[in-house]
């Protein structure tokens, strides 16, 4: 074995990362927005508002990820007429995915905030949508913090799924210096640890602010 | 947009083909995998909650190793790096046998899920209150009783949502297979695509596939919880 | 002779099959405090939250000010002129107590934060907490957090204020502390709606004591007559039994 192959391709490598963490931190950013506007519509009392984000929240955690990957490689350029770059294609997948997760998560953070802080935002005359914005949903956020950190790692492993559709992350940069160099074993173990040490810490701090509450 | 649907085409042959025996592995793999992570995880998920410290901390790494790294590098180190650190005979015999990808992704699929099980467990068997082992043992009863009589009937009825989540979630993740060359539903749908270019009609098949296994277990997992509701147990999530 | 701050026309309100208040006609004027008590269940807190629309009434109308509430379209703007003070205090847990009293005349009404800041200031001197502004609700008493919400009631410079149950969920001696902030409310003119069990508020403070059971209001009268002279059977039952444990 001979991991100097690791050292000399090193850059490459570090490129594949940085796509990989500027994949998920855009998902990360978007999906969660979208979350909240999904959240709140989740427990609207209103049906036309009620129903299609269940629907769409269910839809959505159906399904694999790579299938959804697929949906959309295939349907954007079809509706719009040109082909995406990779990376456009891919985000707004993943975009879409996971804000039915983070979702879920954030709903759950609304319901545990209760009725009552809603009520005595709306007794000073605040609007619903400010009620939303300026109460809830930061005391939201703030109770899921350890399940929203989770699922942020997820999302971080998720992004190796950009390869099958040729983005060049980290997994992709892994394997294309594997097949150079003819040297898998190395390679992939590499790619694997460094996998887990970053998850490794990421679930380290949601167990850590879990323990704090 | 310029699309002209084609359903029909799904029920030809070779795509029926394709489908079925996509179908066929999914489904198959799935539950091969499911049992075994679920037997390996229970064991990893046990020997955390025990008093030896060696056999905890062999469970934590375990656990920590397969959670953290992703499952499609996961099968590819069990792809491309596991033959090779093989003494050159085992080596030889693994690769001349019949179907190394379907072996490979269960072993990869397993190996993962198993990890998420034993957390479960360990959840499961930690949200018993203590109180309860203590009535057991003050009334006479030994470990191996306390836990036959009322430790696992309590932590399965916990479990059950869990256990059959995990189905769900390796049902979902057989569509990485096909990274390695099997033939699941989802590689199905590709080669129909590529094959005809009717991406809905073919992406269609494997995403109700999927929705409706999603929905069926759903039912069924809600039915089963129905059945074995412990009334004011307010253990159920 | 004024006009009615609150008109309330044939309120009616039910939780699915419940009926929690039954065709309820009521008239509130101005600058007087009104104690509304009765049993559990009897529908007391849901008439105030009607008062502001917290709750949907099904049929009926309250009438704020001269305004429908069933038929406006500003509920908000609305709500800015009547202050609520809950059970529970509701402090938002996120934000300071400064904060926490700013937030709507900055939102809602538009006032520059360091206007907000100003009034909020002299509000929590007036309750007596002035030098607790810059704490997070969690870290007062229950008894400081209560009064950190009537200054947050207060800061809309409302032309009513709702008390439901403002002392029910307060350890004892903390009571005080907070009746005395409403007595001085009340003697400065203040038009207020008070759901309380506390009877002696009642009878020292209040100008008027409506008393309810099973949705309906089946006695009201100064509170002077109410507490010497109740008329209906209900009603003493009711008072001898709050009586007895004072």
């Amino acid at each position: 074995m001979d991991f100097n192959v690791i050292i000399d391709n090193f850059p490459f490598l570090m490129k594949g990362l940085l796509t990989s963490f500027q994949l998920a931190f855009l998902t990360i950013f978007l999906s969660l927005s979208l979350a909240c506007l999904i959240a709140v519509g989740r427990i609207s009392n209103k049906k036309y508002v009620r129903y299609p984000s269940a629907i769409f929240v269910n839809l959505l955690r159906s399904n694999p990820l790579i299938l959804i990957v697929f949906w959309f490689f295939f349907l954007v350029p079809l509706i719009t007429g040109t082909p995406l770059p990779a990376f456009g294609s891919v985000l707004i997948a993943f975009v879409v995915f996971f804000s039915a997760y983070f979702a879920e998560i954030v709903r759950s953070g609304i319901q545990s905030v209760g009725n009552m802080q809603i009520k005595a935002a709306q007794s000073t005359g605040l609007t619903y949508p400010q009620t939303m914005r300026l109460i809830i949903l930061p005391q939201a956020l703030r109770n899921m913090l350890p399940a929203l950190v989770t699922e942020c790692v997820i999302v971080f492993q998720g992004t190796t799924i950009a390869y099958i559709i040729g983005m060049r992350e980290f997994l992709h940069s892994t394997s294309l210096v594997a097949e150079r160099t003819i040297r898998p074993i190395e390679l992939y173990l590499f790619a694997a640890l460094v996998y887990l040490i970053i998850c490794f810490t990421g679930t380290r701090i949601a167990t850590l602010l879990e323990k704090k509450e | 947009m310029n699309y002209e649907f084609n359903w029909s085409m799904l029920l030809e042959e070779p795509y029926i083909d394709w489908i079925i025996e996509g179908l066929l592995n999914t489904i198959q793999l799935s539950l091969m995998a499911w049992c075994i992570a679920l037997t390996i995880g229970i064991i990893i998920g046990s020997i955390r909650m025990m008093k030896s410290p060696i056999l905890r901390f062999i469970g934590t790494f375990y656990v920590e190793i397969f959670r953290n790294i992703p499952l499609l590098v996961q099968l590819f180190i069990w792809f491309f790096v596991f033959p090779l650190l093989l003494p050159d005979n085992l080596m030889r015999a693994w690769n001349s046998l019949d179907g190394v990808p379907f072996l490979t992704a269960l072993i990869g699929l397993s190996l993962f899920t198993a990890a998420r099980v034993a957390e479960q467990i360990r959840s499961g068997i930690k949200s018993i209150p203590k109180g309860q082992f203590n009535a057991a043992f003050s009334t006479g009863l030994n470990t191996f009783q306390t836990y036959r009589f009322i430790v696992i009937p309590y932590a399965f009825r916990i479990m059950i949502p869990a256990i059959a989540s995990e189905f769900l979630t390796i049902f979902k993740n057989s569509a990485l297979t096909l990274t390695i060359g099997v033939a699941e539903i989802t590689a199905a749908a590709t080669y129909i695509e590529s094959d005809t270019f009717r991406g809905i009609e073919a992406y269609s098949v494997a995403s109700l596939a999927y929705m409706f296994t999603t929905a069926s277990v759903v039912i069924f997992m809600t039915w089963l919880e129905n059945i074995l509701r412990i009334p004011g147990l307010i253990g159920k999530k | 002779m004024n006009s009615p701050l609150v008109e309330i026309k044939d309120l009616s309100l039910k939780y699915g099959d419940y009926t929690a208040l039954q065709s309820i006609n009521a008239s509130f004027f101005p600058g007087k405090c009104v104690v509304i008590c009765g049993p559990s269940g009897s529908g007391k807190s849901s008439l105030l939250r009607c008062v502001n629309k917290l709750e949907e009434f099904d049929k009926g109308d309250v009438i704020f000010n001269g305004e429908s509430l069933k038929k406006t379209k500003n509920i908000s703007q609305i709500r800015s002129n009547i202050g609520m003070v809950f059970q529970h205090f509701e402090l938002y847990p996120h934000l300071s107590v400064l904060s926490n009293i700013t937030l709507a005349p900055i939102q809602v009404k538009g006032l520059s934060k360091t206007e907000a800041n100003e009034n909020a200031m002299k509000l929590l001197k007036r309750v007596g907490i002035d030098d607790q502004a810059n704490k997070y609700p969690a870290e007062l008493s229950g008894g400081q957090q209560q009064r950190a919400a009537i200054s947050r009631a207060l800061a809309l410079e409302p032309k009513l204020m709702l008390f439901d149950e403002p002392t029910s969920a307060l350890d004892p001696e903390m009571i005080s502390e907070v009746l005395k902030v409403m007595r001085d409310l009340a003697d400065n003119g203040m038009s207020m709606l008070v759901v309380t069990h506390e009877m002696g508020f009642a009878r020292d403070v209040a100008d008027e004591v409506v008393f309810m059971d099973e949705g309906k209001i089946i006695e009201r009268s100064s509170s002077k007559s109410f507490f010497e002279k109740p008329r209906s059977e209900r009603a003493k039952e009711f008072i001898n039994k709050v009586l007895l444990k004072i």
